[in-house]
């Protein structure tokens, strides 16, 4: 099996019991138990998280950035994403978050609703001059990027190539930084503070840009009690902010996290938002199967209610989805963003992709295409004999699985309890 | 027919009315096809003709079966239904045409793109239809094969 490891997703050996919560949990069915450990098969993973939601054992986690490793960085600068906004209660503003990430050790630190914002107007404006195909397809969730490069592969072209605002605030802030503090751009450290773990792999091995303009990945759940423990502490810091907030918050984006939120600002098209694993591939389904072509923009994010459920998040998604739709009431429909700015960057092809997301070498059952249809017959005779209770105790997470790993010649049947001693008919 | 020819088949119910499941077959066909190797611009052709085909036996016919066979060279999907038949077949194959009820446009179906569409998609279509007992629709689609278009 491929070992391309820029997943962020791992299993701990030494945590995982072998039970088989993540193998139920996982959508692309890509874990399996061997040996009593649970394993990931790496070109299947979309390093969607479900895994890490439901095991019990704590025994899947995240690779992000450590706060450590920004030690290598002379000037660090945190863009975190607008979910940190719903962390804290109803009674911390925004600029007290940022001011305190500042406390803790970031030099600089910019919001990115008005990137957000930026966005959507550019997209609005992709959406004006490219009438075909339809819909397009949003790329702010990493998951479903790789989803559809790996099981959707005819839509890669429907993906609307405009970078999320994560990716163009970090190559504003890298254009612009170096002159404005007098560091070298290779000592200057861009960090996303992020609730989702397939941003790091956005950032190691991205799927429309050369080189990611991010330098790390910071997971809210680990910044959390630092952020926390700082705004305890600094009531007068909490009135400053109060009387002179310095940063101007966009309304149009601050909910961008929230399922819906991206398409929001959308005057003029038909969008339609989508969230959570199970229905995002439904409605995926749908596209290839050439519906919802009246549908101009749809937005999908694979965590439930969008980013803000993300798997790295710290308060419950229900709070903090009802303290992001405050801050958006607040902050109000008006602009922050100059369109003519948005105009320039947009035909500079600034928030471009460098190039469009491949589709992933598919895994037919054989290359042959005489031997596959062997094999295809050959499975539907295994599943056949096998009890479809999908147990997941050989291992794979249900019957037809276990089928089709057979064939391909990774597992066998004898690892199904159910049919021991029984010989297969061939 | 000997009984290891290279032939991949498999059947699928279509229950008339059951919108519940509407695409659960095309989506099996789709995963099949991706598994026995072929290209992703095939696999798509071959999901829309079978989903405009599905469609239609859940949105008039009673029921309905759909027949796949997969042999190196081309997809065959064999539609049959056992419902209203079609009338005028012809015009069932302009683009447009429908006798889908309100609810069913309500539902987003029923924009008259059925049957051109699966004409577009298939290398060979052909249609069959008895009014009062039933159609039966012919879809084969080739590797590298590229529609009728």
């Amino acid at each position: 099996m491929n070992t391309r490891n820029s997943h962020a997703i791992h299993i701990t050996q030494d945590k995982c019991i072998g039970c088989v919560h993540c193998l139920a949990a996982c959508p692309t069915r890509a874990i399996r138990v061997k040996g009593g450990k649970a394993a990931i098969i790496d070109e299947l993973c979309i390093d969607c998280g479900e895994c890490l939601r439901v095991c019990p054992h704590e025994a899947v986690h995240s690779h992000t950035t450590s706060f450590a490793a920004l030690h290598a960085f002379e000037y660090k600068v945190a863009i975190p994403s607008t979910v940190i906004y719903g962390q804290f209660g109803t009674a911390v503003l925004p600029n007290e978050i940022l001011s305190a990430l500042r406390r803790i050790g970031f030099d600089e630190v910019y919001d990115l609703s008005s990137i957000c914002e930026l966005n959507c107007a550019a997209t609005a404006e992709y959406l004006n001059e490219h009438a075909r195909p339809r819909p397009f397809i949003t790329s702010t969730c990493p998951v479903v990027v790789r989803l559809i490069q790996g099981r959707y592969p005819s839509l890669c072209g429907q993906i609307l190539p405009i970078e999320p605002p994560r990716e163009i605030a970090a190559k504003i802030l890298r254009s612009i930084l170096p002159k404005a503090v007098g560091v070298p751009a290779e000592k200057i450290g861009i960090i996303h503070i992020t609730p989702c773990p397939a941003k790091m792999v956005s950032i190691n091995d991205p799927a429309t840009l050369a080189k990611s303009y991010l330098d790390g990945a910071i997971s809210v759940r680990d910044i959390y009690p630092q952020i926390l423990g700082s705004l305890r502490k600094s009531e007068e810091d909490a009135m400053m902010r109060h009387l002179f907030p310095e940063t101007l918050f966009s309304g149009i984006g601050m909910g961008w996290s929230l399922a819906g939120g991206e398409i929001r600002g959308l005057k003029g098209h038909r969008a339609v938002a989508v969230s959570g694993i199970q229905d995002t591939m439904r409605v995926l389904d749908q596209v290839e199967a050439g519906l919802l072509q009246d549908v101009d923009l749809l937005e999908c994010t694979v965590c439930p209610d969008g980013c803000i459920g993300g798997p790295l998040e710290v308060e419950n998604r229900f709070l903090a989805k009802s303290r992001i739709m405050e801050l958006v009431a607040a902050a109000g429909e008006h602009a922050v963003v100059d369109i003519k700015d948005v105009s320039r960057l947009y035909h500079k092809n600034f928030l471009s992709f460098d190039h469009p997301a491949s589709p992933v070498e598919p895994r037919p059952l054989d290359r042959d295409p005489t031997a596959a249809i062997r094999k295809a017959q050959r499975r539907e005779k295994i599943f056949g004999a096998l009890p479809r209770r999908d147990c997941g105790i050989c291992g794979a997470p249900d019957c037809w699985t276990l089928a089709d790993d057979i064939v391909r010649g990774c597992a066998r049947l004898e690892d199904c309890p159910f049919v021991e001693g029984k010989k297969e008919k061939r | 027919m000997p009984a290891d020819e290279a032939v991949f088949r498999q059947e699928f119910p279509v229950t008339g009315g059951d919108f519940a499941k509407a695409g659960v077959a095309a989506c099996r066909i789709k995963e099949l096809l991706k598994d026995l190797g072929l290209d992703a611009a095939t696999v798509r052709r071959a999901a829309i003709a079978a989903y405009e085909a599905e469609m239609n036996v859940i949105m008039y016919a009673r029921e309905g079966r759909m027949d796949l066979s997969v042999s190196p060279d081309e997809v065959h999907i064999t539609v049959d239904d056992r419902g209203p038949g079609i009338a005028d077949v012809e015009l069932a194959m302009t683009e447009g045409y429908s006798t889908a009820t309100a609810e069913m446009r309500e539902l987003g179906f029923g924009a008259g793109m059925g049957l051109p569409n699966i004409k577009r998609n298939a290398d060979v279509f052909a249609v069959d239809s008895e009014v009062g007992r039933g159609t039966r629709l012919e879809i084969i689609i080739r590797r590298n094969g590229h529609g009728t278009t």
